[in-house]
């Protein structure tokens, strides 16, 4: 076991005050305390080599749970092994073993071109030229960034500074990278190269925990999620698990010969979205029909014209995990 | 060796950065220049009047001012700039880049915020101490010992003043007022310690020993007696560690920005 989390808990201090230039005054003299329970008993494990998909709503604590497993924060209570290492006790020690990226914080200087930043890590992390050297080439050629790394980082573009901000983070040889919304900005490209580079480097043993809120880093990238909700975590297991955590559903993209009725009510059969009179989105429950019944079914009532059935979106389940008051997973 | 190292890459850094606009860089340093030479200017202003400190000719307190100046010029580019990288870095959240990083966060916090700027500081210093120091009597030999102690002490002073305005900003977030205070406790240092009532020259030797700033090593410099050098040297180095203890302090109490 790499990461080892046992019943991590985070509360802190806050002041609440209202909005109002009264209340804006009054806050000046006494101020209402409010105690924040970031994170609630989170307990979870890694495997060596593992990529695992950290995810949860804006608020749910992920981040907070991300700076302790750093050791930018010490937490309330609770037990955190890395590598043998209490992150928040043997900080230095520990960090030099970790890498990370945050896609909103930049590692880079702003008029400086990163190649510079990049020897500025070589001296924070005491790595030895020939090793910085080899490192630096094997990167550059992965992410593809040979001339732009010697341009000024404010001319470059945000796909280019993101793999700059990889570079940054892994020229030390990390052993576990924690990737904070690496993808947040980016086109379609982009995104593609830093998931192929991640994707390189999980293969070459580096474990990864990868906090987004992209889905399509999570379906591309991680083999396990890991889902917090209001401080808890709600769901920890494979990405298989995860997608028939809706039961047996699909998505159904539907075309018919006359216009979907209006009052349109069935158990098994959802309609989501409305198009047009002809064009309709449906929820599918594999449980309670077969789909040869609901085929006969829409061929009999409305006539089908065009039809494609899809996966339910990993969005809509996530929105479910996130929305509903799930029971937080019993600890092992 | 390494934290040499990587200082200088910190240096280099700043530097190449700063020198990508060299017009702009020019002018920020000459406009801090002749911001700090508005005491010597009034000073001179002062002395030509008639008017004078007791006991202290115009170049004799035109020195202390140099001296501040130098002790400012040995301070603020290498290491001063920690206060504002401190603001910026709490208010932003980028302070935790810092700590993800196998280094103490307060030497980083210094390396990342060396201020080529601040470098005009130190020119003005030393030429200010040498138009004044070339008009006075020549030092003997244990004067310049003293005086280099003293000069030592100057520039703890300006650590430990930015170890607590650092402190102090990481937990009241973007507390940019701390410095106008640092700014006007200093202000005492850049007058004859003899011109104070005797219980506020102890505040300032004894308490929060400003006067090592410049006053001290002045006039140790020019051979007027001075008390308790030594004592003064021990209150410095305790007002340091002080600080540094109160740095730890708000560290540990860090609470990182959202997000």
């Amino acid at each position: 076991m790499i990461i080892q989390v046992d019943n991590l808990v985070k509360t802190y201090e806050t002041y609440e005050r209202g909005h109002t230039f009264k209340e804006a005054v009054k806050s000046l003299v006494v101020r209402k305390k409010k105690i924040v329970e970031a994170v609630r008993g989170v307990s979870f494990n890694v495997e060596e080599g593992e990529l695992i998909g950290f995810l949860g709503p804006n608020g749910a604590g992920k981040s907070t749970t991300l700076k302790m497993l750093t050791g930018v924060l010490e937490p309330t209570s609770g037990h955190v092994s890395i590598m043998d290492y209490v992150p928040w006790k043997q900080r230095k020690a520990y960090v030099a073993n970790i890498g990370a990226v945050f896609g909103q914080k930049s590692q880079l200087l702003w008029d400086i071109p990163p190649v510079d930043a990049f020897y500025m890590n070589k001296e924070i992390y005491n790595i030895p030229k020939h090793a910085f050297l080899e490192t630096l080439e094997e990167m550059v050629e992965l992410l593809e960034v040979g001339d732009v790394m010697r341009k000024p980082t404010r001319q470059l573009s945000l796909g280019e500074r993101m793999k700059c901000e990889f570079i940054m983070a892994m020229l030390h040889r990390p052993k576990i990278v924690f990737l904070d919304e690496p993808t947040i900005g980016l086109d379609v490209i982009a995104k593609e190269n830093i998931r192929g580079f991640v994707r390189e480097m999980n293969k070459k043993g580096v474990t990864f925990l990868l906090t987004t809120h992209d889905m399509e880093d999570i379906e591309l990238l991680a083999k396990r999620i890991i889902v917090i909700n209001h401080g808890d975590i709600v769901f920890d297991d494979r990405m298989e698990v995860l997608k028939t955590y809706l039961g047996a559903k699909k998505m159904v993209r539907l075309t018919s010969e006359h216009p979907w009725p209006t009052d349109w009510e069935h158990e098994a059969i959802i309609l989501q979205k409305r198009y047009t009179e002809h064009n309709v989105e449906l929820e599918l429950d594999l449980e309670r029909i077969r789909l040869a019944d609901f085929m006969a079914l829409v061929q009999g009532a409305v006539g089908v014209v065009d039809m494609s059935l899809m996966d339910i979106p990993i969005e809509s389940i996530m929105k479910a995990l996130y929305r509903k008051d799930l029971v937080p997973l019993a600890n092992d | 060796m390494s934290s040499i190292r990587l200082y200088m890459q910190g240096m280099k850094t700043s530097i190449a950065g700063r020198m990508t606009d060299r017009t702009d860089f020019l002018i920020s340093m000459l406009i801090m220049l002749l911001f700090d030479m508005i005491v010597p200017f009034v000073t001179v202003i002062i002395y030509s009047t008639g008017a004078s400190f007791p006991g202290w000719g115009l170049y004799e307190a035109l020195l202390i001012q140099a001296i501040f100046l130098l002790a400012k010029g040995l301070s603020f580019p290498f290491f001063f700039g920690m206060v504002w990288n401190t603001i910026e870095r709490v208010r932003g959240g980028t302070l935790d880049i810092l700590l993800v990083k196998p280094r103490h966060p307060l030497f980083m916090l210094i390396v990342t915020a060396f201020d080529a700027e601040d470098l005009g500081k130190l020119l003005g210093g030393a030429t200010l101490f040498v138009i004044a120091i070339s008009q006075v009597e020549m030092p003997g030999v244990l004067e310049w010992l003293m005086f280099t102690f003293l000069l030592m002490m100057a520039v703890i002073m300006f650590f430990a003043f930015a170890l607590l305005m650092s402190a102090v900003t990481i937990i009241w977030i973007g507390t940019f007022r701390v410095y106008e205070l640092f700014d006007a406790t200093t202000y005492f240092t850049l007058y004859p310690t003899s011109i104070f009532t005797k219980s506020f020259r102890t505040i300032i030797t004894m308490v929060i020993p400003v006067a090592a700033m410049g006053s001290m090593p002045a006039a140790v410099l020019l051979g007027k007696p001075v008390d308790g050098v030594a004592v003064v040297g021990a209150v410095v180095l305790i007002f340091l560690v002080l600080s540094y203890r109160f740095w730890l302090s708000m560290m540990k109490n860090y609470k990182s920005a959202g997000g």
